[in-house]
């Protein structure tokens, strides 16, 4: 069995865990009188307002993760590309030009989002590990932007190289050139977690990989996420990923990117390897397919109509 | 997804960059395979590398070609019977006959001394003074736009109409000559800083500020070491055209005869010595070469992540600002890092969000 494999715990979870059926769920009453975690109230956002290339990217998106007390959730964001996954995790993150919204709120912990914080990690896809530091160094940027000092931050950052599965004595004084773009994952993901953010934002951070590293991190990060309260958002095009790691997943339809379902998913109780060869994971993958195809003939149904 | 593309802004990818072995050993047994099917031919592979004692053959080839037809061209006992008279040209034998002449009664390594520190001097201020102008230029884009006037201005002037104006407001001095370096180069360092900022990717940013990073924190950790390579690269670049510069400032004579390789070029045209001449147009690009492969050498140790080097001039410097960061750290009050690893079992029960570092993000 792979480390992975041993390593893995069942999920803190709200209800059942399983094979990452579909859940038939809405909000308990206890759940909806929590504060939120994130808010989306009527967000929209047009790119080059006023000018002759203006794109509406995302429009009219609402949607409520709450503040569960000492777990917290992993949020899917699934939809094709271009349909504005990126731009609602930038929006959360506060990165221009996407920051701010046209039009709406963005409110992160109860407030509007007004700038980029070390609350609210990212992972991106791209590469981001910066060229000129030691995967040590990149691992402990963001505690060296606090000032802690050095010896302490050291000491963290080798925890951390350990702890996402880097080996502390070869990795650590590697620059990032050096790694494969798994290692730089785990760097990207490290350094994020090191700060102990509220909210993680991750943008296909598994896209540029293969399968096999692929299925790797998306069972280091359910183990990393079960340890830490952080909620955790999303984003993919790839169904089985949105499946196997989501609670709950918000399907997007594109141009402009609207909410067309939120679907609860039960949590999954075994590695990605064992998981997602499973016919039992396929089906809910078809029938979250299926769903996909069906809302946007639908949507289409209803455009020619109006 | 294809593998990461060095953004185009990197200088060339270093020999360093590791490629899985069995890709490597893929790859040379291609190669024996590509070797036994076709004969060698040295212009064949388009863009494909060639050895470093290839490469210095090929030069050396290339400077005896030129050699030979500058015998061709002067070869004859009387000037009659040469093809090009030596009033034009004298023949290689004249020229390097007058080498030990130029030594010693013209003292070359003196006046070539004397014109490599006004380069340097000159082109060093412009360093000093572009180089960060251009960073904070490509940071801020008012900036820029508010030096944009003084940099076209810059840019665009014959420089050989500055030598005047520099006379008038420098005298006649060394400094004249140094501030004229200065002013012919900076408005280019202080565009090519401001490019090389300009062309960092904006997820290196980005990245930086959701890390907690400030504004002067990422200008100081990721802009300007991001930057720097870049920026060294046409410091480097333009060092060479400052020093082709100098030769103009010292053609112009203005009472004192101060020296220099352009002096030396000066008198030898007054006294029709075309022999030394040609000496020290081919002594000039051999000395800007060896300040080039010096400063070659300097980049590739300073930048070891981009060329694979053993970075002793990087270590020096992370040494030299870690002691900066400890001195600075006496004075400081310590900040508290997040929660250790070990300590997050326990930490997990309580209520809050975690160690999270203090933010300012959402003070509504
Ligand atoms: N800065 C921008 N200016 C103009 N259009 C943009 C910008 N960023 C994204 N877009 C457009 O907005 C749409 C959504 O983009 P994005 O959020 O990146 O999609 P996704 O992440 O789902 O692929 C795309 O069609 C894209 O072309
Ligand atoms: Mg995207």
């Amino acid at each position: 069995m792979t480390p992975d494999a041993a390593n893995h715990r069942p999920p803190k979870s709200i209800g059942q865990i399983g094979m990452g059926r579909i859940i038939d769920r809405s909000e308990t009453a206890a759940e909806a009188a929590l504060p939120c975690v994130v808010e989306f109230r009527n967000v929209s956002k047009t790119y080059n307002v006023g000018q002759r290339n203006a794109f509406t990217a995302i429009e009219n998106i609402n949607f409520r993760v709450r503040d569960l007390p000492g777990h917290g959730e992993l949020v899917c964001v699934l939809g094709p590309s271009g349909c504005g996954k990126s731009t609602i995790l930038r929006l959360i993150a506060g990165l221009p030009p996407q920051h701010p919204a046209t039009t709406g709120e963005v409110l992160v912990g109860g407030a509007p989002v007004l700038r980029p914080g070390a609350d609210r990690g990212m992972v991106f896809q791209d590469y981001t590990s910066f060229d000129h530091r030691t995967v040590l160094e990149n691992i402990t940027f963001g505690l060296e932007c606090m000032g802690v000092d050095r010896r302490r931050r050291h000491q963290l950052g080798y925890e951390w190289i350990e702890h996402v599965g880097l080996d502390p004595k070869h990795d650590a004084q590697k620059y990032p050139h050096e790694l494969s773009g798994g290692m730089r994952q785990r760097v990207a993901i490290a350094r994020s977690l090191i700060l102990r953010p509220r909210i993680i934002l991750m943008d296909e951070p598994f896209g540029a990989l293969d399968p096999q590293t692929r299925m790797n991190m998306q069972d280091l990060l359910l183990s990393l996420w079960h340890e830490s309260e952080a909620t955790i958002f999303f984003v993919t095009h790839s169904i089985e990923e949105a499946v196997f790691l989501a609670d709950r997943i918000y399907v997007m339809s594109k141009a402009p990117g609207t909410i067309l379902r939120e679907l609860w998913v039960e949590p999954s109780d075994r590695p990605a390897r064992q998981m997602q060869g499973d016919p039992r994971f396929l089906e809910t993958v078809n029938y979250v397919r299926n769903l996909i195809t069906q809302l946007e003939i639908e949507g289409r149904i209803a455009e020619g109509t109006t | 997804m294809p593998e990461p593309q060095p953004s185009k802004n990197d200088p060339p990818p270093s020999a360093a960059t590791p490629e899985r072995p069995e890709q490597r050993a893929a790859e040379s047994a291609d190669m024996v395979v590509r070797r036994r099917q076709q004969p060698v031919r040295p212009f064949r592979g388009l863009r494909s590398e060639v050895s470093a004692g290839k490469t210095l053959l090929l030069g050396v080839c290339g400077a005896l070609l030129v050699l030979a037809a500058w015998w061709l061209l002067t070869r004859g006992e009387t000037p009659q019977q040469r093809w090009l008279s030596p009033t034009l040209l004298p023949s290689p034998a004249e020229t390097f006959a007058d080498f030990p002449r130029l030594w010693f009664e013209e003292e070359l390594t003196r006046n070539a001394a004397v014109s490599l520190r006004r380069v340097v001097l000159g082109f060093g201020l412009a360093a000093l003074v572009g180089a960060p102008l251009g960073i904070l230029c490509g940071c801020f884009r008012s900036l820029g736009a508010l030096l944009a006037p003084l940099l076209i201005v810059g840019r665009n002037i014959p420089v050989a109409a500055l030598i005047p104006l520099t006379f008038f407001w420098f005298g006649i001095g060394e400094q004249q000559k140094v501030m004229f370096i200065f002013i012919a180069s900076v408005a280019f360092v202080v565009i090519d800083s401001a490019n090389a900022v300009g062309e960092i990717s904006g997820r290196y940013i980005d990245t930086a500020y959701t890390l907690g990073a400030s504004r002067r924190q990422i200008i100081t950790k990721v802009i300007v070491p991001l930057a720097m390579p870049s920026i060294f690269n046409s410091l480097r670049l333009l060092f060479g055209i400052a020093f082709g510069y100098i030769m103009l400032a010292e053609l112009v004579r203005l009472g004192s005869e101060a020296g220099g390789l352009g002096f030396i070029i000066n008198s030898a045209q007054r006294r029709g010595m075309r022999t030394y001449i040609l000496l020290v147009l081919m002594i000039i690009p051999l000395i800007a070469l060896a300040v080039d492969r010096f400063l070659y050498w300097v980049q590739r140790q300073l930048f070891p992540y981009y060329y694979g080097s053993e970075g002793w001039l990087h270590r020096a410097l992370v040494f030299a600002l870690r002691g900066c960061e400890d001195f600075a750290a006496l004075f400081r009050r310590a900040v508290a890092p997040p929660l250790a690893l070990s300590g997050s079992a326990d930490q997990a029960s309580k209520p809050g969000p975690g160690g999270a570092p203090p933010s300012e993000t959402n003070t509504p």
